[in-house]
């Protein structure tokens, strides 16, 4: 196997091997194998804690595409990763060179942007818990203090800004993420090249576009990829926020699979729920790995 | 290949005299404004982690509180068993993240220069553990740790610990080491360096700002998992700082005043440790490492 | 600082056996370091292990009396303990343990359909032998044991029973020109109405989790369905499309409607609102006894200046909402007579005095009248009346759930009563087909 390998380039065949073994045994290990060992449930009526089970074929995924609130899910899901992403990468990237540059105490707010990250989330669902309450939270008494009364709202209490309500506060939590990888590849672009441009005349929005967003390019992949997939199984902060709630109007697809694996005895129907998660979310890294294959080729 | 020597951006973007500063100090007042919003949530938690929990349970959350304590922390201190909980939640950091996060940049550095077979396969295997869910795992995990007799024992953490930061890790540090001009790993190559020392002396250093950022990345997840140590530790020796956490809530009420100091106690050596590491990720380091 | 030195070797040992142990698993497969707990049929012996839902206030008086325990028996019983509502995360670390074959020997839990899988999936002992031996039946309330029976099957041992009343702000009755606490149900729509117009919120009730708000909806249903219905609709043995319980939606909608909950009440965490009635931000809330200790009087309040009142439901018997809590025994646990043995010596009464606990459902355990003089009151009077099962527990999870969001959809004025009756009927339906 090594042979052929060996003889397109002096390195990979055995020694990639050996670099890549340590990590790579690990990884199937503790989590590949416990992956793929559950995923047989997926087919299965498995209640999740009795000895026995029946083999009920492809029923599970049958059943979820009956199942209304699955499509509930896969809908919140999607506004999710639509919002929960670019508010973020947008954010992120704006923070990181602004705080890359000639801001004063860039420590400091380098702190700020990332110390959500940071808190565990009971006490994030708390905190936006309070602040949302509708008679005594911070929300809406500024709204009722600038004169926007009929903007005050219950809004982690009725359907239509539940979910909202949510990505407000996961923006608050993940702006930090980004911020920290895009300072990082920052630091790749030469600062020769923005002096070049500056003695070209050329401005600073110009330089952005011209030497910051092309230079930052590998990282968006990364930035976007990472991001994505987050956004797709997001669980925790759903779940510690709203339940889930009110009703299932907060539902998403990482909440749903926990509430039948662990709460409703529906183990084999919610592993088949893990399983179509994790399927969408390699789809979507198809693109990445084809860009990172390629660019390698070249 | 100069554009790899990166000097310190700091002292680079100083030097354009008076017309950027000017600019410098506009964008420092929105920030600060901008900054202070964002963290004003957290006010929250600070008020009520140095109020007593009778100010808070008879006034709640959103009011100011009548009189303030510090006791919260000593209190903190004792119910959240944080003499212990820290010791192992630093243990564990200590242990597994620089572990994990070399191995990852030995694989991501296979898959970026070493031209490794399979490598789109493994990337996909690879992406398979960012995008499972993890709960889906946790009985296999706890079977395997049984069998190993490492049930309420730390060491029996490290195994899913590395094996779950390894996905995010490679892909990050492989999108990086990717950058790294081929010249430059050639030029080693040409001085007599085998594929360990370039990785050592060429790929490790230029990658110092991707490596910091994952670093903290994977101590911040490290040190706040929760999943994992819930399922696997029982006793209280063995508990980390977010299963000890638990210790404030009680089946009807929760000692929120508690809980709140207890997370500040949890929270503010890493972010102690976060504001040292982050200068290294923008310059200073790298400069310096880079020339060696 | 001796305890700090102490687990550290501890710790230090215990790593490298495990390191070691790791490394021999590796090279037979399994390894067999399953003392100190139950690994499995077999163990035989003295070691058992109990695992429970304490918090930190009463963690050490049970390993007090579970010390106590192991001195007469000669055994070594390890207690973990998970505190928290535990509703979620409680038991599932307690599945991922039995599943795992690590299981504990005995095991706290709450009754009704929370601890019914367990004993649906065999993994709990059937009791009945032991509630013979011990003589549980005649020492434990025979409303409790129901709680704990399933299907037939006495799975767990009862040994806390809670019920849910009005407690209510004597200030905030007063204020409004409220006397004495409501009689009827009417009386309480008057209450209400007189509480609005003095400006205070009536009932401080969260639906975050589908619970607390819930005790509103199935007081209600108590109210216009009254007992006997009540329980056969629970069971699926009558159809919930009919107009009682249309009428209980629409007392629901209303209690919304005329501001009788706090603004957005389905979005609220019951952990936040429940003391309002303390901090002067409502009148009253529906909740359990555990309320005085941890809500009055933690919040620095006396209890003179609170009541207690059963809900009224103008029915016979006059019945309030309740729930259980036991302990289970594992069906594979290696020593099931001595696991049975440590269980009754938790319900005994002197045991359950030694422990604090101001709710139990063993004969002879009233809480203290001097430090919970409305527990006392409570437990005293409606306290021994019957009750219905809290609906959190009526029904199981997927169902509760569904019951929530047919509530949450009436409040928000998204289903009509009738329309929400209706749906109701399909979801208890669709459950007895399963």
């Amino acid at each position: 196997m090594g042979v052929p390998a060996r003889r397109k380039t002096r390195h990979g065949g055995l020694v990639a091997w050996a670099f890549a073994l340590p990590a790579l045994l690990v990884y199937f290990a503790f989590l590949v194998y416990p992956a793929l060992s559950s995923l047989w449930f997926s087919f299965t009526d498995w209640d999740g804690l009795s000895a026995g089970y029946n083999v009920v074929g492809l029923g599970n995924y049958a059943d979820m595409a009956a199942d209304p609130v699955v499509r509930q899910a896969a809908v919140n899901n999607l506004i999710w990763a639509v919002v929960t992403v670019v508010v973020p990468v947008v954010a992120g990237l704006a923070l990181a060179v602004v705080l890359n540059g000639t801001v004063r105490g860039k420590p400091f707010l380098r702190l700020i942007f990332y110390t959500p990250a940071v808190l565990p989330l009971v006490s994030v669902a708390s905190i936006w818990g309070w602040l949302y309450n509708p008679q005594y939270g911070a929300i809406n008494a500024a709204l009722r203090a600038v004169g926007l009364d009929s903007l005050a709202q219950p809004w982690l209490g009725q359907d239509s800004t539940a979910l909202g309500a949510t990505m407000v506060a996961a923006i608050w939590l993940r702006v930090g993420f980004p911020m920290l990888l895009y300072l990082a590849a920052l630091q790749s672009i030469s600062p020769d090249l923005y002096e070049a441009a500056t003695v070209d005349g050329a401005g600073k929005w110009q330089q952005f576009w011209h030497i910051t967003m092309p230079g930052l390019r590998p990282a968006h992949y990364v930035v976007i990829a990472l991001s994505v997939i987050d956004s797709f199984k997001v669980f925790d902060l759903i779940y510690a926020m709203t339940y889930g709630g009110p009703g299932t109007a907060t539902q998403v697809m990482g909440t749903w699979m926990y509430f039948n694996v662990f709460q409703y005895n529906q183990a084999g129907y919610g592993t088949a729920i893990a399983v179509v998660i994790t399927v969408v979310a390699i789809a979507v890294s198809i693109p990445y790995v084809r860009s990172q294959t390629k660019e390698h080729a070249v | 290949m100069t554009t790899l020597l990166v000097p310190d951006t700091a002292v680079s973007a100083e030097q354009p005299v008076a017309k950027k500063r000017r600019g410098g100090i506009g964008a420092t007042v929105v920030m600060t404004l901008v900054a202070l919003l964002w963290i004003s949530p957290l006010v929250l938690l600070v008020i009520t982690a140095v109020r007593p929990l009778a100010d808070f349970i008879s006034h709640g959350p959103l009011s100011w509180p009548g009189t303030f304590t510090l006791d919260n922390f000593t209190d903190a201190w004792n119910i959240g068993n944080f003499a212990t909980t820290y010791r192992n939640s630093l243990i564990l950091l200590i242990l597994k993240v620089p572990l994990g996060v070399f191995v990852s940049a030995m694989l991501a550095y296979a898959l970026a220069k070493l031209r490794i077979r399979f490598g789109a396969a493994i990337m996909y295997t690879v992406f398979l553990g960012l995008t499972i869910p993890i709960y889906i795992t946790i009985v296999p995990v706890f079977v395997m740790a049984r069998s190993a007799g490492v049930t309420d024992s730390l060491i029996g953490l490290i195994g899913p610990y590395l094996a779950f930061g390894i996905p995010f890790e490679v892909l990050v540090l492989q999108s990086f080491i990717r950058q790294i001009p081929d010249e430059i790993i050639e030029a080693a190559r040409i001085d007599g360096a085998g594929a360990w020392r370039i990785f050592l002396t060429v790929v490790l250093p230029l990658s110092a700002p991707a490596l910091v950022t994952v670093f903290i990345l994977d101590a911040v997840a490290t040190w706040n998992e929760f999943l994992f140590a819930l399922i696997l530790l029982n006793s209280d020796a063995h508990k980390t700082i977010p299963v000890g956490l638990l210790n404030f809530q009680g089946q009807f009420s929760n000692n929120n005043t508690g809980l709140a100091a207890g997370i500040l106690i949890a929270v503010v050596p890493i972010l102690v440790a976060y504001t040292f590491l982050q200068r290294w990720i923008v310059g200073g380091l790298t400069a310096g490492a880079s020339k060696g | 600082m001796n305890d700090n030195e102490l687990s550290r070797r501890r710790f230090l040992s215990l790593g490298g056996a495990a390191a070691l142990a790791a490394g021999l698993a590796a090279c037979t497969g399994t390894g067999s370091s399953d003392t100190g707990s139950t690994g499995g049929p077999g163990t035989g012996a003295k070691t058992l292990r109990l695992f429970t839902y304490e918090d930190n206030s009463t963690v050490d008086l049970l390993k007090a009396q579970v010390k106590a325990f192991d001195q007469k028996n000669g055994t070594t019983t390890t207690v973990d303990s998970l505190p928290g509502s535990g509703a979620a995360v409680y038991p599932d670390k307690l599945r991922t343990e039995l599943l795992g074959g690590k299981g504990p020997d005995v095991w706290r839990i709450w009754g009704g359909q929370i601890g019914a899988p367990f004993v649906k999936a065999k993994q709990s002992m059937d009791l009945s032998a032991y509630y013979t031996k011990f003589g549980w039946d005649s020492k434990l309330s025979p409303a409790a044991i129901e709680g704990m029976t399933f299907g037939g099957v006495k799975g767990g041992v009862p040994f806390i029973g809670a019920g849910i009343g009005g407690w209510y702000s004597k200030a905030a009755f007063s204020k409004a020109g409220i006397s004495a606490p409501p009689k009827t149900y009417g009386e309480l729509e008057e209450v209400n109405a007189k509480l609005v117009a003095a400006g205070i919120t009536p009932a401080s009730l969260g639906g975050k989790y589908g619970w607390d708000i819930m005790r509103l909806f199935e007081y209600l249903l108590e109210v216009s369905a009254g007992p006997d219905l009540h329980d056969k609709l629970l069971t699926g043995a009558e159809s919930w499309d009919r107009p009682e319980v249309v009428t209980a939606f629409t007392n629901f909608k209303k209690w919304q409607d005329q501001k009788w909950l706090p603004e957005g009440a389905v979005g609220l965490d019951p952990a936040d609102v429940e003391n309002w009635y303390v901090q002067g931000k409502a009148a009253y809330t529906m909740t359990g006894a555990w309320t005085e200790a941890q809500g009055i009087q933690a919040g620095g309040k006396k209890s003179d200046d609170f009541g207690v009142f059963q809900l009224p439901t103008d029915q016979t018997p006059a019945r309030h909402s309740g729930f259980v809590e036991g302990y289970m025994v594992n069906a594979k646990s290696g020593n099931p007579d001595m696991a049975a043995a440590l269980i009754d010596f938790l319900v005994q009464v002197d045991t359950i005095k030694a422990l604090k606990i101001t709710n139990a459902v063993v004969t002879g355990a009233e809480p203290d009248q001097a430090t919970l003089p409305l527990s006392y009151e409570w437990a005293q009077g409606p306290g021994k009346q019957p009750f219905y099962t809290i609906q959190d527990q009526a029904l199981p999870k997927k169902q509760a759930d569904q019951y929530f969001a047919v509530q949450s959809d009436v409040l928000q004025g998204k289903t009509s009563p009738a329309d929400a009756a209706k749906k109701m009927q399909d979801v208890i339906k669709a459950w007895d087909k399963d």
